[in-house]
C-alpha cells in the first residue's frame, strides 16, 4: 500500500477519492485530465500527487464506482479514460452530503467558538 | 462480494490490466513533461503501488520466494534431502498415529447416519456395566421415543458347527441389527424383522464372509443349507457383506437372531430374567434429538423399570449415552491413552524439529554472505524473513507429504497384518490430510522461526539458540527413551515373572450351567459329578469351583476409598480348593472350610492398606447388617486384573445360588493334551445339550502378553529413531562448530595447547545443555508417567532400572556423537587453516 504520501498543499487525506468522482460527474476524463481539472477548478491550490492518483483510480475500479474505456489520447496513444457508474453517482450524492454537515458543523464551531 | 469477484478479474487479466495502467502513466509522464514537469518519479514504482491496490502482491511475492526456495533447495541436494527425511520421520510417525485415532474414534461408520447411533450402557456413580438384561432392553425399546430405534447383541461362548473341533464365535442380534445399518447380503439375505423376530420362526443363521470364505469355500450354495449348530438343525440364510461395518467392532464368525436363543441354549432365561446383564445395547436417535434429551427420556425410563422390578435397576443408576457410530466406542481412559500416545509421537517431532532447526541455524554461516547482498540491494528485513520462512515452509510442505505416504504404509502394513474389519482402509481422508497440513504448519514455524529471525537480523550467530536446541533435543529422546525402557521393561517382567497363581498347567471349563437354566441343586449335581470325574482322572492334581476365573470374559470390581486413597478391590466366589489349584499361598490363617458362611479372605496388599502394621486376621468387613472374619490373607494375584498392579483382592465362600455360574478349574502334574476331550465326554455323559467351553489358561496368558509385547516393540522403534534424530542433530552441530571454529583450533594448537584441551573445549559448550536436558526430560519423564501404570504390568512408573539404562545409553550415544567430529578437528593442518582467508 502506498504510505507516506502526505498531499501538497493541504489536500485533506481522504478528500481524493470524492474529488475523483466529483471531475467524472460531467464526462469521462483520463488521468492526467483529472488531474489537470482538479488542479484548475481548486484556482491551483491543489496538486494530485500522481502518486496518490493512480492507486486511488485502481481503488475506485475495484469498488467498482467507476469504469474504465480504452480510447485513444491527444498524442494518440492508447490510454483509460474513467466514467462514473450509477453506484460512482450514489457513492458522490452521500459523500458530498456528508462532507456538506461536516463542514458545515466545523464552520460552524469556527464561527461561534 | 462483486468486489472480490473484481479483484479475480484483475488476477485473471493481469497482464493486460498492468499493460493499460502503464499505458495510462506513460501517458501521462508525456503530457507532464509537455507541462514542463518532466520529472513524475519512478514510472515503475508508481505502477507497482497502483498495482498494490488490486490486493494480489502477496501472491506475487510468494510465487517469487517459492521459486527461489526451489533453486536453493536443489542447489544443495544433500541438506534438502536430510531435511525431508527427517521431517518425513517426524510427521510420519504423528500420521500414523493420528490415522489410527481417526479410524477408531473419528471416521464414522460406513452406515446411513452414523452419527445418530449411541450406545447405551448401565451407570451409576460406583456401578458400570457393558450389558444390560434383555428385558430391560425391550422395555427401553418399547417405551423410548427419543430413540428410533433399538438394537441388541448377546455374544455367546463359541458354537460347535457339525462336528467341528474348534467352535464358531457366535453372537445373538434383534432381527433389526442389519436393516438399521442398512447393509446387504453378499449372497442369500440377513436378518430380517419381518421374518426373525418371533422364536416360533424357522432357525437361520447368517455366516459372516470371511467364516464362509474359510469354513465353506466360498461356496454361493452353502446359503439355504442346513447345517447343525450346537447339534440343532439350523439353516443358512445368508452372508454378510465383504465389507460389513458392524457396531463397536465386533466380528463373530456367525450372526443368529436372537429370539432364538432359547432354541439352541436350552432352558434358558436370558431373554426373560431381568437380572442377568447379557445383551450389548445400541440405539439410533429419532430425528432431531440430541444424545442428551434421550438420555434425560431414558433416565425416567429408568426410574419407571425400577418402581416395576426394583431388583433390575441399581441405586441412582442411569442409562450412559455416548456415539455408537464409529468403530470404537472410545471412554474416558481410551482418550487418556491415546493422549498420552499423541504426546509421544509429538515428542519425536519435536526432537526432529529441534534437530532440523540445529541444522538450519548451521546452514545460516554459509548463508549470510547471500543474505547480505539480499540486504545491500535494498530488500527489507521483513522481506527477507519471509523468503526465509517461505523456505521452511516448503521443506515443511515436502516433509508432510513424505511423512503422509511414509504413515499409510505403516497403516496398510497394520491393517493387513491385524485382522481387521474390511471397510477400514489406509488411504488418509479428509481429517488426515488437515491433520498432516497442521503439524508441517507448526514444525515450520518450530523449526524455521528462529534461524530465519536471526539470518534476517543478520545478528551474530550466537551459541545460545543451538545450546536450546541441543537442550530441547536430548530432553525429548530422554523422555521417549525413558518410557520404552519402562515398557520393556514391563513385557519382560509380565513374561518372567509370577503373576501370583501358577498359571501353567492349568485348564479352566466353563460348562455355561446358568444359561442353560440349571437351577442350584441341578448345577451342584453336575458339579461334584465332574469334580469327581476329574479327580480321578490321572495327571490331574487339584479340581475347585470359581465364579470368575482368570482372563475369563466378566470381570468384576468396586471401588472404594481408604483412606482418601481409591482401591479397586476385585471380589471372587471360590470353593475351599482354589487356592490349592490357583496355587496361591496362604500368608496368615486358612483356607475355607466346607459350607462356611461370613468368612472372608482378602489378599496381602488389602490387608495392608486396610489394616496398616496390624493382624489381618479376625478383623470385620462388610456393612453392619453382615459382618464377615477375615480367616486369612492370601499372596497377591491378579487373577482378573493381570494389568494392575494396584489391585487388590478379596476371597468369598461360594454360596448355593452362585453355584450356575460356577466355573471348573482344573491343574495337572504335567501336560495333559487330551483333557479338553476328556472333559467334554465327561460333560457330555452327564448332560449332552451342555457345550462346555475349556481353556488352557496357559495360552490366554500369553496371548494377553504379547499384545504388550508389540506395543512395547513399537514404543522401542520410536524411541531408537528418537535417539537416532537427535544423535545426528548432535553430530551436525559439533561438525559445525569444529567448522566454524577451525581458525582457533589451530591457533591454539600452534600455540601447544595440548589435544585434549582443545577437545574439552569444543565440547564444553554443549555439555551443560545436555546436562540440564537430561535433567529436564528425566524429571518430566517422572511426573507423567504415572498414567502409564496399568500399562506396565506391575513395573512402577519410578523403577530406577528402567531410568539408569535409558540415561546411560543417551549419554554414550550423546558423547560419541559430540566426540567423533571434534576429534576430527584435531587432524586439522595447522599451517593450511591459518592461511585461509
Amino acid at each position: 500500500m502506498p504510505n507516506g504520501q502526505i498531499p501538497k498543499r493541504g489536500m485533506p487525506p481522504g478528500v481524493l477519492p470524492m474529488l475523483i468522482l466529483r471531475v467524472l460527474q460531467s464526462e469521462p476524463l483520463h488521468g492526467y485530465a483529472i488531474a489537470q481539472r482538479i488542479h484548475l477548478l481548486s484556482s491551483e491550490v491543489l496538486a494530485v500527487e500522481e502518486g496518490l492518483l493512480y492507486p486511488t483510480l485502481q481503488k475506485l475500479l475495484l469498488k467498482g464506482l467507476v469504469s474504465a474505456k480504452s480510447g485513444i489520447s491527444e498524442t494518440n496513444r492508447q490510454v483509460r479514460f474513467y466514467e462514473l457508474t450509477r453506484k460512482g453517482r450514489e457513492q458522490l450524492k452521500t459523500e458530498l452530503s456528508d462532507y456538506d454537515r461536516v463542514t458545515e458543523a466545523i464552520q460552524d464551531v469556527l464561527r461561534t467558538a | 462480494m462483486l468486489e472480490l469477484f473484481r479483484r479475480f478479474q484483475y488476477l485473471l487479466n493481469r497482464r493486460r490490466r498492468d499493460r493499460e495502467l502503464a499505458g495510462d502513466i506513460d501517458f501521462h509522464r508525456e503530457m507532464a513533461a509537455r507541462a514542463g514537469r518532466p520529472n513524475i518519479g519512478r514510472a515503475l514504482q508508481l505502477r507497482e503501488e497502483s498495482r498494490d491496490a488490486w490486493g494480489w502482491t502477496w501472491l506475487d511475492r510468494l510465487a517469487q520466494d517459492l521459486r527461489y526456495a526451489l533453486r536453493v533447495m536443489a542447489r544443495s541436494p544433500g541438506f534438502t534431502a536430510t531435511a525431508v527425511l527427517v521431517l518425513a520421520i517426524g510427521i510420519g510417525v504423528n500420521v500414523a498415529a493420528f490415522s489410527l485415532f481417526d479410524m477408531f474414534a473419528l471416521k464414522p461408520l460406513p452406515v446411513p447416519n452414523a452419527d445418530r447411533l449411541v450406545r447405551l450402557e448401565r451407570r451409576s456413580l460406583d456401578q458400570y456395566t457393558s450389558e444390560m438384561a434383555y428385558p430391560s432392553f425391550l422395555f427401553y425399546r418399547e417405551h423410548s421415543r427419543t430413540l428410533s430405534a433399538a438394537m441388541a447383541v448377546l455374544g455367546v461362548p463359541p458354537m460347535q458347527i457339525e462336528d467341528d473341533l474348534q467352535g464358531a464365535k457366535a453372537s445373538f442380534a434383534t432381527a433389526n441389527y442389519f436393516t438399521e445399518l442398512g447393509t446387504h447380503a453378499a449372497y442369500g439375505r440377513l436378518l430380517d424383522p419381518h421374518l426373525d423376530d418371533a422364536s416360533s420362526a424357522p432357525p437361520v443363521v447368517i455366516l459372516s464372509y470371511s467364516f464362509w470364505q474359510r469354513r465353506f469355500a466360498g461356496d454361493p450354495s452353502a446359503v439355504g443349507r442346513t447345517i447343525r449348530l450346537n447339534k440343532k438343525p439350523v439353516t443358512i440364510a445368508g452372508v454378510t457383506a465383504y465389507d460389513f461395518a458392524s457396531l463397536g467392532g465386533q466380528g463373530p464368525e456367525i450372526w443368529l437372531p436372537i429370539a432364538q436363543q432359547p432354541y439352541f441354549v436350552e432352558g434358558s432365561h436370558i431373554l426373560t430374567d431381568f437380572n442377568s446383564s447379557s445383551v450389548r445395547m445400541w440405539g439410533r436417535l429419532a430425528p432431531g434429538i440430541s444424545a442428551e434429551s434421550a438420555a434425560q427420556e431414558l433416565r425416567l425410563l429408568t426410574d419407571e423399570l425400577r418402581r416395576q422390578h426394583p431388583s433390575a435397576v441399581w441405586d441412582r443408576e442411569f442409562i450412559e449415552v455416548s456415539p455408537g457410530g464409529h468403530l470404537q466406542v472410545m471412554k474416558p481412559e481410551m482418550y487418556r491413552i491415546a493422549a498420552m500416545i499423541g504426546i509421544l509421537t509429538l515428542l519425536i517431532l519435536a526432537v526432529a524439529c529441534g534437530n532440523l532447526g540445529a541444522l538450519l541455524l548451521a546452514r545460516a554461516v554459509q548463508r549470510s554472505r547471500e543474505i547480505g547482498i539480499r540486504a545491500a540491494i535494498g530488500a527489507s528485513r521483513a522481506r527477507i524473513f519471509r523468503q526465509l520462512f517461505t523456505e521452511s515452509l516448503l521443506l515443511a510442505a515436502f516433509g508432510a507429504i513424505a511423512g503422509l505416504i511414509l504413515g499409510c504404509v505403516v497403516i496398510r502394513i497394520a491393517l493387513t497384518v491385524f485382522d481387521t474389519p474390511k471397510w477400514l482402509s489406509a488411504v488418509p481422508d479428509v481429517r488426515v490430510l488437515a491433520f498432516a497440513s497442521i503439524v508441517a504448519l507448526l514444525s515450520a514455524i518450530f523449526f524455521g522461526f528462529t534461524p530465519a529471525l536471526q539470518l534476517a537480523r543478520q545478528g551474530k550467530h550466537k551459541t545460545t539458540a543451538r545450546q536450546v536446541l541441543v537442550g530441547a533435543q536430548v530432553a525429548g529422546s530422554c523422555i521417549l527413551l525413558i518410557v520404552s525402557g519402562l515398557l520393556v521393561r514391563a513385557a519382560h517382567h509380565a513374561l518372567y515373572t509370577d503373576p501370583g497363581f501358577g498359571y501353567e498347567r492349568l485348564v479352566s471349563i466353563d460348562p455355561q450351567l446358568g444359561q442353560h437354566g440349571y437351577s442350584a441343586a441341578q448345577a451342584r449335581n453336575y458339579l461334584d459329578q465332574m469334580q469327581t470325574r476329574l479327580q480321578a482322572t490321572p495327571g490331574v492334581r487339584s479340581v475347585s469351583l470359581v465364579l470368575l476365573p482368570p482372563l475369563g470374559h466378566t470381570v468384576s470390581n468396586s471401588t472404594t476409598e481408604i483412606d482418601g486413597r481409591t482401591v479397586i478391590i476385585y471380589p471372587n466366589w471360590v470353593t475351599p480348593g482354589f487356592f490349592d489349584t490357583m496355587q496361591i499361598p496362604i500368608r496368615l490363617g486358612r483356607t475355607f472350610e466346607r459350607g462356611e458362611k461370613n468368612v472372608v479372605i482378602v489378599s496381602e496388599s488389602f490387608a495392608r492398606v486396610q489394616w496398616p502394621n496390624q493382624n489381618p486376621l479376625g478383623k470385620l468387613l462388610g456393612d453392619s447388617a453382615h459382618k464377615n472374619t477375615v480367616i486369612g490373607v492370601a499372596g497377591d494375584a491378579h487373577v482378573n486384573a493381570l494389568n494392575d498392579d494396584d489391585a487388590v483382592e478379596q476371597y468369598w465362600p461360594a454360596d448355593d445360588t452362585q453355584l450356575p455360574g460356577m466355573v471348573l478349574m482344573v491343574r495337572t502334574a504335567g501336560v495333559l493334551k487330551n483333557l479338553p476331550k476328556l472333559a467334554k465326554t465327561m460333560s457330555e455323559s452327564i448332560d449332552p445339550e451342555l457345550f462346555p467351553e475349556i481353556r488352557t489358561i496357559k495360552a490366554l496368558y500369553s496371548e494377553n502378553i504379547q499384545g504388550i509385547e508389540r506395543v512395547a516393540g513399537i514404543i522401542t522403534f520410536i524411541g531408537l529413531i528418537a535417539l537416532t534424530l537427535s544423535s545426528i542433530g548432535v553430530v551436525g552441530l559439533m561438525s559445525f562448530t569444529v567448522i566454524q571454529k577451525t581458525k582457533e583450533i589451530a591457533i591454539r594448537l600452534a600455540l601447544g595447547a595440548k589435544p585434549a584441551s582443545v577437545l574439552q573445549a569444543l565440547v564444553a559448550q554443549f555439555t551443560w545443555p545436555a546436562i540440564i536436558g537430561l535433567i529436564a526430560g528425566t524429571a518430566l519423564a517422572a511426573s507423567t508417567s504415572g498414567v502409564l501404570r496399568r500399562a506396565l504390568y506391575g513395573i512402577s512408573n519410578l523403577d530406577p532400572l528402567s531410568y539408569a539404562l535409558a540415561i546411560a545409553f543417551l549419554l554414550a550415544i550423546l558423547a560419541l556423537a559430540a566426540i567423533v567430529p571434534a576429534r576430527g578437528a584435531l587432524r586439522i593442518n595447522v599451517s593450511r587453516a591459518l592461511h585461509y582467508e
